[in-house]
């Protein structure tokens, strides 16, 4: 094999703490061969971006390299002076950030900014870059690039500022591309996109590429091997193909068993128990086993060395066991929902309509007639007649990329917006009446709960206010809340900043379960989770449906959370459900064009299976106004024609409780 | 508990200079008011340890005397100022819509009048009081308070703790009063040190146009505006009051940063 692109061996770095260092890296060692893909995957804190700014030399001054070597094509990056190393970053090294957001100036037009690297590095004139940027924007895919390089950044839309933002990176032809978690802030079709692209790119030009993410679904199509990282240390090695189907360090074992699939229903995830390491004061020995339930005493005192690839004592006896859910997930038999019995929530033709812009924002002159003064507020349809209905300890999950209204939606349920036209009824009352028995969980744990309150504070409040309990009576409720999503009574008195992601999650559950509702809107709530975190919230999540028979509207972006946790499924598109149905109904044919787009665009772990690719053109937000037809019109890749344009579609039954809004004949999408 | 360091010191500084306030009068060595016209000028010494202004009054005299006053007007200004400003502002970033615009075209109305301007319009209706000089330059300085608090309120609107409480059917004055406010506070304890220098000057100015406190009385801010002129030949004038005055402000914000430290979880040591 020729000298690697990038070779990284034995990299440490810490960052200055409270109370001395806190060790991010420890003896972190990979290879990125020339025109190969490496993944690095790792939660939260593992140590991935850390990894990806030292290589670029773009980590923060006050932290240290401890120990270590990076070697790019042979020659070491740490002693390179600076001014060296800065013509080679943006040049032969660059960088795709995870924000598409944030990481365009908007005071710029695009095309400039992808310009500056040719600029700098290159010293082309500004004609002729100009020129190749045009070029550049048109390999990236976008089809009107004179258009677009004089765009603003605002005037683009996600997808589009990433494609630039990879215009840009490649503008140099690097022979390295760092891509720190590119598609993480972008809707799943979108993302879709983005891969192939960056797929495409690879081919044609023959890019090294270290791929940052957590998403192994991701690495399992981009990558061609895999580092993971946990708590700083590499873990596990391989190639990417061997190592998703045969794990062989508990770690990743566990994060393969966290993950929700789409086509492996399983009743419960078997999720990693137990929290973080503190990695100033890391664990002795192996720094998984505190967590590990194959652990053994000797993994509690001498660290194993990365053996061809694997950094764990008991990898090879272990190379058949799976990961096991701790025990006390074992699920309870489930109280099947009574679908026969009266609907608990009933929702029908239910709409919003938000005005935009303050009081001077809807002023127009017209002088056609009447009053020269007019006035009309830009209106935006949030949501467009949905009529829904969920029966008493039913979950019915509600799928759609953002934007799409289902948090309006969700909202509304719950007397937090007021709807501007249809009609809504939870047991038997309004929504603000039924306080009590309808209840939210949010999506961000850092902003669900109060700073300022204590765990009991922010618990109890729900029953001293609907005059629960007081005294006794509520400090003892309270702990049985809080055991009832796995929280010890020694959380009373935390505050949420001494919290986890996942704890402070199941706090706010525990809260909304405070009055013991009937029904519960989970607006996202474990998307902003880590994925092993993520399994335990679902495990909680399932197991108040199985026990308390609660209902929920599960409202998720991830098809594959919906698919686990979910007795029906509605997918919303713009304002309006596309497809209604029992979960398995809806996850295979006949389905609406947009179920099946957001199906094959899942990155999927099982290469190749099942659902045929198929692709959406463009992003939801950027067409204007609803016009007539179908609104799935313009990014339909089985559009029929004119009668898409005209006519709304018509609702069929496609099956026992499933329905599709299309156009096309159901015999014809069943094939 | 530990009390914060800053806030042990804050209060202490601020202690000795409130019981100079108080007890000003009977320690002074002379009367703020004793004119001495052979004594013009005279630099810090033995007798005079501040020095003399441009009438031979003692400087140091004049400083105790005038500390009750720079006090009440520094601290009765920021008090109206919270008092009016924080629910004003509050109001307007929570209820958002008609009650934001009203209150915000209000406000600016104010702001569109100048400052010595709004305190002459206040002022000269009635005859001339130091609290009434107080409580103008409080409604001078509440948009800035207003503004401030609106922006604080507006961000935490939308933090989901707040749709949380909405959810469970909190009333306005618990979701205002125990979930924003406590979360609100840091920035307009910051605000509020700094108002309390501002409002010690405007209160000067506006004493120095006669709306306030009358000449021969003594203020801070007056001692000041009165030294301005000879400020090249005895800067000791000046010096004096401002030094008091910049330690008064160091006292506040000191206290300050304590009161944050006390009231924020997430600063607080040795627990959890």
């Amino acid at each position: 094999m020729s000298v690697p692109v990038l070779a990284v061996s034995g990299l440490s770095v810490a960052y200055p703490a409270a109370l001395g260092w806190l060790h991010a890296l420890e003896d972190v060692s990979f290879e990125v061969g020339a025109g190969r893909a490496l993944g690095i995957v790792g939660e939260s804190g593992s140590g991935k971006s850390t990894t990806a700014l030292a290589v670029l030399g773009l980590l923060a001054p006050e932290a240290r390299i401890e120990r270590g070597e990076a070697l790019f094509q042979g020659a070491s990056l740490f002693s390179l002076p600076d001014a060296e190393r800065r013509a080679l970053r943006g040049n032969r090294i660059s960088i795709v950030f995870q924000d598409p957001f944030g990481s365009l100036n908007p005071a710029i037009p695009v095309g400039r900014q992808i310009a500056e690297p040719l600029v700098l590095h290159k010293g082309l004139p500004e004609v002729e870059a100009a020129e190749e940027v045009r070029r550049l924007l048109a390999e990236v895919g976008i089809a009107n690039p004179q258009e677009i390089a004089l765009a603003y950044p605002h005037q683009l839309s996600g997808g589009m500022k990433q494609r630039a933002l990879i215009a840009t990176a490649l503008a140099c032809k690097p022979d390295l591309l760092v891509l720190d978690e590119p598609t993480t802030a972008l809707d799943v079709t979108i993302e879709a996109q983005i891969l192939d692209l960056l797929e495409q790119l690879r081919r044609d030009r023959g890019l090294s590429m270290l791929y940052i993410t957590h998403n192994l679904g991701v690495v399992s199509r981009i990558c061609d091997d895999v580092c993971v990282l946990y708590a700083g240390r590499v873990v596990e090695t391989g190639s990417a193909e061997s190592l998703l189907r045969r794990p062989r360090h508990p770690y990743t074992k566990g994060l393969l068993a966290s993950l929700p699939r789409v086509r492996e229903r399983k009743h419960r995830l078997a999720p990693i128990p137990g929290r973080f390491p503190d990695l100033s004061a890391p664990p002795p020995g192996c720094i998984f086993h505190p967590r590990c339930h194959f652990a053994i005493e000797r993994c509690a005192s001498e660290t194993q060395v990365l053996a061809a690839g694997v950094r764990c004592w008991r990898a090879e006896e272990l190379a058949d066991a799976a990961w096991q859910a701790p025990a006390e997930t074992v699920p309870d038999a489930r109280n099947t929902p009574d679908t026969s019995a009266r609907a608990l929530v009933e929702v029908s033709r239910l709409s919003k309509t938000f005005q935009l812009g303050g009081l001077f924002d809807g002023m127009r002159l017209d002088f056609s007639g009447g009053f020269p003064l007019k006035f009309e507020a830009p209106r935006v349809q949030a949501v467009d007649g949905v009529s829904l209905s969920v029966a008493p300890g039913e979950v019915l999950g509600l799928v759609g990329e953002s934007g799409c209204g289902k948090s309006t939606l969700g909202r509304m349920l719950i007397g937090l917006i007021e709807p501007s036209g249809g009609s809504i009824g939870i047991d038997g009352g309004t929504p603000r009446q039924s306080a009590r028995s309808a209840q939210i969980i949010f999506q961000n744990p850092d902003s669900s709960l109060n700073p300022r309150k204590t765990v009991e504070a922010i618990v109890g409040r729900p029953l001293a206010l609907h005059g629960l309990a007081s005294g006794d009576k509520l400090r003892e409720r309270v702990v049985e809340l809080l055991e009832t999503v796995r929280l010890s009574s020694a959380y009373l008195q935390r505050y949420p900043h001494q919290l986890s992601g996942g704890e402070k999650q199941r706090v706010g559950i525990a809260r909304a379960l405070a009055t013991s509702p009937k029904f519960i809107v989970c607006d996202e709530v474990v998307s902003a989770l880590d994925v092993s975190v993520q399994a335990y919230v679902l495990n909680v999540l399932a197991d108040l449906r199985d026990r308390l028979s609660v209902a929920y509207l599960f409202i998720s972006h991830d098809l594959s959370v919906i698919a686990h946790i979910a007795d029906r499924v509605a997918v919303m598109y713009r304002g309006a459900i596309v497809e209604e149905g029992p979960v398995d109904a809806v996850l295979r044919p006949p389905w609406h064009p947009y179920t099946e787009a957001l199906l094959s665009a899942i990155p999927d772990l099982e290469r190749g299976a099942g659902v045929q690719r198929i692709r959406l053109r463009g992003d939801a937000v950027e067409q204007g106004a609803q016009g007539r037809g179908c609104r799935f019109q313009h990014r339909c890749p089985r559009k029929l024609g004119a009668i898409c344009e005209t006519e709304t579609p018509p609702v069929v039954r496609a099956g026992p409780g499933h329905t599709i809004a299309c156009h096309i004949p159901i015999e014809a999408k069943a094939a | 508990m530990r009390w914060p360091a800053s806030l042990v010191a804050g209060s202490g500084t601020f202690a000795v200079i409130a019981a100079c306030a108080l007890l000003g009068p009977a320690i002074a060595p002379f009367p703020f008011d004793e004119m001495n016209i052979m004594a013009r000028f005279l630099p810090p010494g033995a007798t005079h340890w501040f020095g003399t202004d441009e009438f031979g009054r003692d400087v140091l005299s004049r400083l105790l005397f005038g500390a009750r006053l720079s006090l009440l007007m520094g601290l009765g200004a920021t008090l109206f100022c919270l008092l009016a400003g924080v629910p004003l502002g509050l109001a307007a970033g929570y209820y958002g819509g008609r009650v934001d615009e009203a209150i915000m075209r209000l406000i600016d109305l104010v702001i569109s009048v100048p400052p010595i301007l709004m305190g002459i319009l206040i002022l000269s209706m009635t005859p001339p009081n130091p609290w009434k000089t107080a409580i103008a330059v409080g409604i001078i300085y509440v948009p800035i308070m207003v503004r401030l608090t609106r922006a604080v309120t507006l961000e935490i609107a939308s933090e989901e703790f707040v749709l949380a409480a909405r959810a469970r059917g909190e009333r306005a004055w618990y979701i205002l009063g125990a979930e924003i406010l406590p979360n609100a506070w840091p920035p307009i304890i910051v605000e509020s040190a700094l108002r309390i220098t501002f409002a010690i000057m405007l209160g000067a100015a506006l004493s120095f146009l006669g709306l306030g406190v009358h000449p021969p009385a003594s203020d801070w801010g007056l001692m000041i505006a009165e030294a301005r002129p000879f400020i090249a030949e005895a800067p000791w004038v000046a010096i004096a009051p401002g030094v008091v005055l910049c330690i008064t402000v160091i006292a506040v914000n000191l206290i300050g940063d304590g009161l944050r430290e006390i009231l924020d979880p997430r600063l607080k040591r040795g627990r959890g």
